[in-house]
């Protein structure tokens, strides 16, 4: 009898050291996973690498090519501070439009710093910090139509055509609040403002600022018939997912941003002034 | 000028006709280009885009064109010789006797060749590429690299920094282009006749042998021709790898045009620059194909 008990307390002690030294090993564990998340992270690749890496798509002001083949422009700017507050030297690499979330996936750089609004679609395949800048749809309308638009209700005919660029937010807006107008699709703005110019479309929908530099660089041939901005977007950085550490920094820095007034002032200096236009190749 | 073309030339009166009717073709375009094309014509721009002045040392520089331009040049070297190698591989793997080689063959060409290149260029480049080049490591060698000895690297392959996705984009032209190298190369041994085959047995000569010493130089010699238009068609496929951020002179053309707006400008441009590179190639071959023909 006592033999039998005794033999029970060693199965319940055994029992007891395997379930200690079980939960010691899932603690460990844990512990494990925790450090290997944040030695993973992209922000422990830039330190050790000495230079964050940059993806962008150049648009005007956004990034653009100077005189001298040295980037310039908004984001330019805010990636070269955010690079110098990390300590680190920035490295910017210019990409297709077309490619450049299946590069940022494929870790060609550390994260999209390239206008790209925030949409739901896009969020699925990588995440988006706080947004670092807001902008707008404007509309700009061959001058043939002068006087018969006078809201997006007139342009919305199959008879009008508008011409957008491949794959960014006006085709979205356009297909939602203009079903019936036919729809061209380019891969730049310039050449869908082209095909206005040269009668083949009847109106453009892009960010601003390109709709205003297009009304005034052809004043007789386009004009802006009503003054609204539309589905007003928030551009924020894309980083692949699975990474909490560096979200975490990026939505810091652009919080403290925000707060200090840098994103703002900057923002003014490229979006509502022309001092900068005369850095361009001309 | 060409082989076989013995005969003086002479300027006749068809000549004439057709002269006067293409260059009435080329003034209606211009004529129309000029009427109903609305555009604000800037050529003042282009010089600018090709060469620029140092600001620290005050002489010239290369600019942005011309670096994309340096880059295509350097691009379509290594992938030709890479599509040369790999072509030549395959091509005999195709002609082989054991059936595993022949299958390799058939199957590299078919899959390479039924794929199109865009889509070709993203899978390596996005799924194999990603993986493999950290593996080889010479993005960080490149990264690394003391001061002293950047500047020969940079003549060799460009920007440094940028150098993972430029290897990854000379390995996918050579795989692409070596296919089509590939079905040249068969078709040009099997365009030799049985007889060169069975006259070279007969010397003793080993199957290598035969192949290296007899066959092959023959089966290159019919192919120069299409090779040759093969490695052009190279030089202008090279825009293609634009997609993975290789900065060559298709996209610095197109950042350049989103920057300036100056899109007809800088597009002739740049197609004028390509038929400056590839029009002399032509002549080169033609007259490498002179030579060798004789």
């Amino acid at each position: 009898m006592k033999h039998l008990l005794n033999r029970l307390l060693d199965r319940r002690t055994a029992l007891a050291a395997a379930l200690v030294v079980g939960f010691a090993g899932g603690l460990a564990q844990a512990q494990d996973t925790r450090q290997a998340v944040a030695g993973d992270s992209v922000i422990e690749q830039i330190k050790q690498r000495g230079s964050l890496i940059v993806g962008l798509s150049t648009f005007v002001p956004w990034a653009m090519l100077d005189k001298n083949g040295e980037l310039i422009g908004y984001e330019i700017d805010v990636a070269t501070k955010l690079a110098e507050d990390m300590g680190v030297e920035v490295e910017f690499v210019p990409t297709a439009w077309d490619g450049i979330i299946p590069a940022l996936i494929s870790g060609t750089f550390d994260v999209i710093i390239s206008g790209m609004s925030v949409t739901p679609q896009r969020n699925l395949t990588v995440n988006f910090s706080e947004p670092y800048s807001f902008s707008g749809l404007r509309v700009v309308v061959s001058r043939e139509h002068e006087g018969a638009i006078s809201g997006l209700e007139d342009m919305n005919r199959a008879d009008f055509t508008i011409a957008v660029r491949r794959g960014a937010t006006p085709v979205t807006f356009a297909q939602q609040a203009l079903p019936n107008a036919r729809l061209l699709q380019f891969d730049e703005d310039g050449a869908a403002i082209q095909e206005v110019l040269n009668g083949n479309a009847d109106a453009v929908i892009a960010s601003e600022p390109s709709p205003s530099a297009y009304a005034a660089e052809y004043p007789d041939k386009v004009f802006i018939p009503f003054d609204d901005l539309f589905s007003v977007t928030a551009e924020a950085m894309a980083l692949r997912k699975g990474d909490p550490d560096a979200l975490n920094f990026f939505n810091n820095w652009i919080a403290v941003n925000w707060r200090n007034g840098f994103l703002e002032e900057r923002h003014d200096y490229w979006f509502r002034t022309q001092g900068w236009a005369d850095q361009l190749p001309q | 000028m060409w082989p076989g073309d013995e005969r003086p030339l002479r300027f006749g009166l068809v000549d004439v006709v057709v002269l006067a009717v293409l260059a009435g073709l080329l003034g209606w375009i211009v004529w129309l280009a000029n009427t109903t094309l609305v555009y604000n014509w800037n050529w003042g721009i282009v010089p600018s885009l090709f060469v620029r002045t140092d600001p620290e040392t005050g002489g010239l520089a290369p600019n942005f064109l011309a670096e994309g331009l340096f880059t295509t040049l350097r691009l379509t070297f290594y992938a030709g010789i890479g599509a040369a190698l790999i072509g030549l591989l395959i091509g005999l793997c195709r002609v082989a006797n054991g059936l595993f080689f022949r299958l390799v063959g058939r199957g590299y060409v078919e899959v390479v060749r039924n794929v199109p290149p865009l889509i070709f260029i993203f899978i390596f480049y996005f799924f194999v590429s990603s993986q493999i080049m950290p593996m080889i490591g010479i993005g960080n060698y490149a990264r690394n690299l003391p001061v002293d000895e950047r500047w020969w690297f940079e003549l060799l392959f460009g920007d440094r920094r940028r150098i993972d996705a430029f290897v990854a984009a000379v390995i996918c032209l050579a795989m692409f282009e070596g296919a089509y190298v590939a079905e040249i190369i068969r078709s040009g041994i099997q365009s030799i006749p049985r007889g060169q085959w069975e006259a070279a047995a007969s010397l003793g000569l080993s199957r290598f042998d035969r192949m290296r010493d007899v066959i092959l130089p023959q089966a290159i010699r019919a192919t120069a021709p299409p090779l040759a238009n093969q490695f052009i068609s190279l030089v202008k496929d090279s825009s293609i790898v634009s997609l993975i951020a290789v900065q060559e002179l298709t996209f610095m053309a197109s950042q350049t045009v989103v920057t300036t707006q100056r899109t007809f400008e800088i597009w002739l441009t740049i197609g004028a620059l390509y038929f400056l590179i590839c029009w002399p190639l032509s002549l080169l071959f033609a007259r490498l194909e002179k030579k060798t023909g004789r």
